[in-house]
């Protein structure tokens, strides 16, 4: 087992990252941008270490100053959380040059699934159903419409480099195909420098449902389980819930067979999320394969009891998986992202100082947070300020368990989308499980939405 | 606890031990991080007797506890050295996290000393990173007062290597 760990990442998942290192008694390395001083997992570590400026792309993206601390403080290994360099093929491989594990796949697998279309492709000729679309990337407007001709409207334009809804467009006519690819491609160049895109069938109303795979690279893998990640806005998920009340038990058997498929294929090693979009006929079809532990990774660490950022340490350190192969999910579990955002203000974000914060308990509740009374929210990362994880032992419970959860939550001097979430709790199409990735377009009125 | 208050404390340490043996009123240091406010005697008459201005130096105004809210707690509230006698000294802070090495080899002699003249540009000390010898240079033009960081001593972002007079 590894003796010291770096965390390359910040926030709630820097924190969750290193309960697990202090559980199997590995000594932890914070590092931190200069906005980030006060921040809890800083005072959290063993060890911190300041690695730049406030802009990520200068501290949490600053590649040589993070390995040249991992040098210097004698890392054995670094877990990157989500975001930042998690899926950075480059980074990974960099760490292996310096003998320093990555806790993740292998820098192969991450550039695999990292490439969109060609994930697609390997994903198509493995036999895991992909949606019908552009058989790789889309370089002209002419390839684009021939795609448009071959499957019909309405379309998805995507960055083939992407992933969080950047660079995403929907298009309904022709007209719409050559507004929206000169857009998507700038976008997708200033966001992840590569303006490759492609074109596929877009889903009416489907269901986003992912399935938690870990793979211990000695043959070794398990599906844990699926979520669904339907309640989105603009392609960011907002609350997350496992099992699916929309996969029948033989959906699941599929689901599971085509995501342990999608992760043998690409000789995968670690925790990873393998995407599908659902229809109303039970079709599914593989999007893409996240290579990292997943913000929602605690709705299935509820009904399972398994620890997912424990066993990426476990296996990245020659574990073997000693998790059954069929675990049969225990009641039902819902986590709300809780974003420093103005629901009411088109999510405008709302950073600043925290006046108070007092969390929810009671049984079945669990809040994943980095913030504190006191704290200031600084402007240059994400909203994420908690994650409120509710369990029942049906989704009913789940869902009354949450209400009052939030309605416990008491966070001062910010907005937030607590109020956004309470909306979607008491819906009646929620409360029946009729959610689909635009759900909240179509059923929630956000300007009926009050503090 | 990070080892990070540990390393301030050090540096504020070197600080206010300046400040003391210095012939001068006031002392502001000012880095990315830190802002470490130093005034000797609380309006009072010139001090004279080092022994005196040790007593008179207000332990509230420049040093915080470790662990009291990191080191952004160190500053004071920002009050300006007003009039003569005041003094502001300008560090050279690390660009990047690396080893700090005084010099170009380990028996070569350090590119700069305390009390020598460096001019805007001049390499003052190299940082260490990824097998790499970064030469750093000044980013003022002034006299060394202190050294900071200890040789072979690794450093992070932003922490204070040496203290330049910009005045001399």
């Amino acid at each position: 087992m590894f003796k010291k760990v770096l965390i390359a990442n910040r926030g709630e998942i820097a924190v969750r990252v290193i309960r697990a290192c202090h559980e199997l008694g590995i000594r932890t390395v914070a590092i931190y941008s200069d906005a980030d001083r006060d921040a809890l997992h800083v005072q959290m570590a063993d060890e911190a270490f300041c690695v730049g400026p406030a802009p990520a792309r200068d501290s949490y993206l600053n590649v040589p100053n993070i390995l040249s601390t991992a040098e210097l403080l004698n890392v054995d290994a670094i877990h990157p959380g989500y975001g930042f360099l998690a899926e950075n093929a480059h980074f990974a491989e960099i760490c292996r040059d310096c003998k320093i594990t990555f806790i993740g796949p292998s820098p192969e697998a991450i550039a695999k699934m990292g490439n969109k279309s060609q994930a697609r492709e390997i994903m198509r000729r493995a036999g895991v159903p992909v949606i019908p679309g552009s058989a790789g990337p889309v370089r002209d407007e002419a390839a684009a419409l021939a795609t448009a001709r071959a499957v019909g409207y309405p379309l998805i334009i995507k960055a083939a480099a992407g992933g969080g809804g950047r660079g995403m467009r929907i298009v309904h006519t022709a007209d719409d195909v050559r507004r929206a690819l000169a857009a998507a491609q700038t976008e997708a160049e200033a966001a992840f420098g590569d303006g490759a895109l492609y074109v596929e069938k877009y889903l009416e109303e489907p269901r986003h449902v992912e399935v938690q795979i870990l793979a211990d690279g000695r043959g070794a893998i398990v599906a844990l389980g699926e979520r669904d990640c339907s309640v989105q806005r603009r392609h960011q998920k907002l609350l997350e819930e496992a099992p699916s009340p929309g996969v029948t038990p033989r959906l699941r058997r599929a689901l599971f067979r085509a995501a342990v498929r999608a992760a043998e294929v690409v000789g995968y090693a670690n925790a990873g999320t393998v995407e599908f979009l659902v229809d109303g006929g039970e079709h599914f079809y593989f999007m893409e394969m996240n290579t990292r532990v997943q913000v929602e990774h605690p709705v299935t660490e509820t009904v399972t009891d398994v620890d997912i950022v424990k066993e990426q340490i476990r296996i990245a350190a020659g574990e073997r998986l000693t998790i059954p192969r069929e675990i049969e999910p225990r009641g039902h579990a819902i986590e709300c992202r809780v974003n420093a955002e103005d629901p009411a203000r088109e999510f405008l974000p709302s950073p600043g100082p925290i006046t108070a914060f007092i969390l929810p308990g009671g049984p079945g509740v669990r809040v994943d947070t980095h913030a504190f009374a006191g704290y200031t929210i600084p402007p240059y990362y994400d909203s994420l300020i908690a994650k409120v994880i509710a369990w029942g032992r049906d989704r009913e419970e789940a869902i009354a368990r949450m209400t009052r959860a939030l309605r416990e939550f008491e966070i001062g001097g910010v907005r937030t989308t607590i109020p956004f979430h309470l909306a979607v709790l008491d819906n009646a199409f929620f409360r029946r499980g009729e959610v689909y990735v635009n759900f909240v377009q179509r059923r929630i009125d956000l300007s009926a939405i009050r503090e | 606890m990070s080892d990070r208050s540990r390393l301030d404390l050090d540096e504020i340490r070197a600080i206010i031990r300046l400040a003391t043996e210095a012939d001068i009123a006031e002392l502001v240091v000012e880095a990315a991080h830190v802002k470490v406010h130093v005034k000797k005697t609380a309006g009072a008459a010139p001090v004279t007797a080092p022994a005196a201005v040790s007593a008179a130096l207000p332990g509230g105004t420049a040093a915080a506890p470790p662990g009291a809210g990191g080191h952004g707690a160190v500053s004071s509230d920002g009050a300006r050295p007003a009039g003569e006698g005041a003094a502001r000294y300008v560090p050279i802070v690390a660009p990047m996290v690396g080893t700090f090495y005084r010099a170009p080899k380990p028996d070569a002699p350090p590119f700069v000393n305390e009390g020598d003249v460096v001019q805007t540009g001049q390499t003052v000390c190299v940082l260490e990173a990824m097998k790499m010898f970064n030469e750093i240079p000044s980013e003022v033009a002034g006299r060394i007062v202190r050294v900071l960081a200890e040789n072979g001593a690794p450093v992070e972002y932003g922490q204070p290597l040496f203290l330049v007079d910009p005045a001399a």
